[in-house]
């Protein structure tokens, strides 16, 4: 059992290029700003027909939870699992999960990059693990570590 | 301006508990006619009713009317986005009361968490139905459906506000250079306080539980940084007030409670349970709001005698302190634990034993509060309680005096 997102319009062509384990963000073309989640149209210079751009997959953890107590019985039996809020290199932040790390080994900075996970049949989720280089790379000045 | 043009002039409430016997419209009904018995007013007497909009607030206008018999309203209004709304809904009665669309405004929020979705579970009120469910069944996926962005967030696990506010928390540890024992002291130190405002409390549902150190490190850990008694109760039970003229509610009693200014606030992704996307997320708040707030009010945050602040989760209290400009950004944590909250503190916090400790009803047992201190007539009374402060950390807030 997965818990998965149901599409409209608007959001299907993210998780149609997540199942083509592809990242990609709305970007204005005209403005050429780009943003996460998906809008109408631009919220900078309200363009409409905004496009889509896809990302290098690369970011920073700007802050995470271990979840230890379930809230939903779809996540009963994947307790701990570690939530997060990644910002990506091009800007836009997202929300996700993080994977291929103990829960307490990640860091507020961490640099991580995108994996994708098929959840159910045909719905791919992108999730972040960390990346390898991590260590040479910590930018994020005031950033401690605080497990 | 409202500024002194409005007063509450009655309050009233249920019990509190876990389950209680009466639906939510029952318990709506009990708190508004105490309410209303409190202001020496009669349900003939209410023109206006405001509140919390749906899904949060279950019991309707339509609903009240009928029950009570209010032979017309002239105003009503509804406040979206949960917490959002409490400072909301008493800036819309005090608006209608001063632009003359209603005399006699009903504030009320009614909770029956134990028939209904549990606030604290993401299953029972959301895709996938309750646990166990025929909606539940066998390995069926969950579909979320895209709503204000729920479907970016709920396959992850995102699902509840404590892991939300964990979220908060755990920003604020990493921005501030907090070690994890420096914000178990400070978020402890809340929750411990608020306990111990609660024991002194005959309407706190941890009248009776008496909370040290041990047991709260102790419990179990729900989303990291927060603890199980980082997290407010769920219960039932209901809050009201009455809104009036300032010059009738003198006229109606002694010791009315005068609205100096309420606030609500909307910006991108900073709705409550949004999911934070864009700017820092510990501005929640943004500073204009709370600017706004005491400038309209005419008081400064030396004149505040007691604040009662929302906490969905200790973290709240904590970072409001700073967002409402009484402690520099980056030091309440330490401020908790050093001039601390509690009586006799320079500013008692949540002396009811808020959200944590004496019930969850979505602020409203906060205003509950704010109107007993400056009656004079709170359990934890702060002497000589003349200007009291309910926020909730997005921005919606209230300054009351007396």
């Amino acid at each position: 059992m997965a818990v998965v997102p149901g599409m409209t319009e608007l959001t299907a062509p993210y998780w149609e290029a997540a199942r083509e384990k592809r990242l990609v963000v709305q970007e204005c073309q005209s403005c050429r700003q780009l943003w996460h989640p998906p809008l109408p149209r631009c919220p900078h210079c309200h363009a409409a027909g905004p496009g889509w751009r896809q990302v290098r997959g690369e970011g920073t953890i700007y802050t995470y939870t271990v979840v230890r107590h379930p809230t939903h019985y779809a996540f009963a039996d994947k307790v701990p699992y570690v939530l997060a809020i990644v910002e990506l290199a091009e800007g836009p932040r997202l929300v996700t999960a993080i994977t291929g790390a103990a829960a307490d080994e990640v860091r507020g900075g961490q640099p991580v990059r995108v994996v994708f996970r098929d959840v159910a049949d045909g719905v791919t989720l992108p999730y972040f693990e960390p990346a390898s280089d991590q260590g040479d790379n910590r930018d994020q000045g005031g950033n401690h570590g605080t497990s | 301006m409202i500024r002194r043009e409005v007063a509450i002039v009655g309050i009233g409430q249920t019990a509190y508990g876990k389950a209680l016997p009466g639906t939510a419209w029952d318990l709506a009904l009990e708190a508004i006619l105490g309410a209303l018995a409190d202001a020496g007013l009669e349900p003939r007497d209410v023109d206006g009713i405001c509140r919390f909009a749906p899904p949060f607030e279950p019991v309707s206008e339509p609903q009240l009317v009928r029950a009570l018999g209010i032979p017309e309203l002239r105003f009503f209004a509804e406040s979206p986005l949960g917490g959002e709304a409490l400072g909301a809904v008493l800036a819309h009665a005090a608006a209608a009361v001063t632009a003359g669309l209603a005399g006699t405004v009903v504030v009320y929020r009614a909770l029956s968490q134990s028939r209904g979705g549990r606030f604290g579970r993401a299953d029972g009120r959301g895709p996938g139905g309750p646990a166990g469910s025929a909606g539940a069944a066998a390995d069926a996926d969950v579909v979320v459906p895209e709503e204000d962005n729920r479907s970016f967030a709920w396959p992850y696990g995102l699902m509840s506000p404590g892991q939300l506010f964990a979220l908060w928390a755990r920003r604020y540890a990493i921005v501030h250079g907090l070690s994890d024992e420096d914000l178990t002291r400070a978020l402890g130190t809340i929750a411990i306080t608020q306990r111990a405002y609660a024991n002194n409390n005959q309407n706190a549902m941890m009248r009776d539980r008496k909370m040290d150190v041990d047991d709260y490190r102790g419990a179990r850990m729900i989303s990291e940084p927060l603890r199980l008694f980082d997290l407010c109760l769920e219960n039932d039970g209901a809050c009201a007030y009455v809104v009036t003229s300032a010059g009738r509610a003198r006229r109606l009693r002694d010791d009315p409670v005068y609205v100096l200014s309420a606030t609500q606030t909307l910006s991108p992704y900073r709705e409550p349970m949004g999911i934070y996307v864009t700017g820092e997320l510990l501005e929640l708040f943004p500073p204009a709001t709370a600017m706004r707030l005491f400038t309209e009010a005419g008081v400064g945050r030396g004149d505040i005698d007691v604040a009662e602040f929302y906490d969905a989760t200790s973290y709240m209290p904590l970072r409001s302190l700073e967002s409402y400009g009484f402690v520099p950004d980056g030091q309440a944590w330490r401020y908790v634990t050093e001039a601390g909250t509690g009586p006799g503190s320079p500013l008692p916090v949540n002396t009811h034993g808020g959200h944590l400790s004496e019930a969850y009803l979505h602020g409203m047992n906060g205003v509950l509060e704010a109107v007993r201190q400056l009656r004079g007539t709170a359990s934890n009374q702060v002497p000589g309680a003349a200007v009291a402060l309910v926020g909730a950390p997005a921005g919606s807030a209230m300054i009351l005096a007396r």
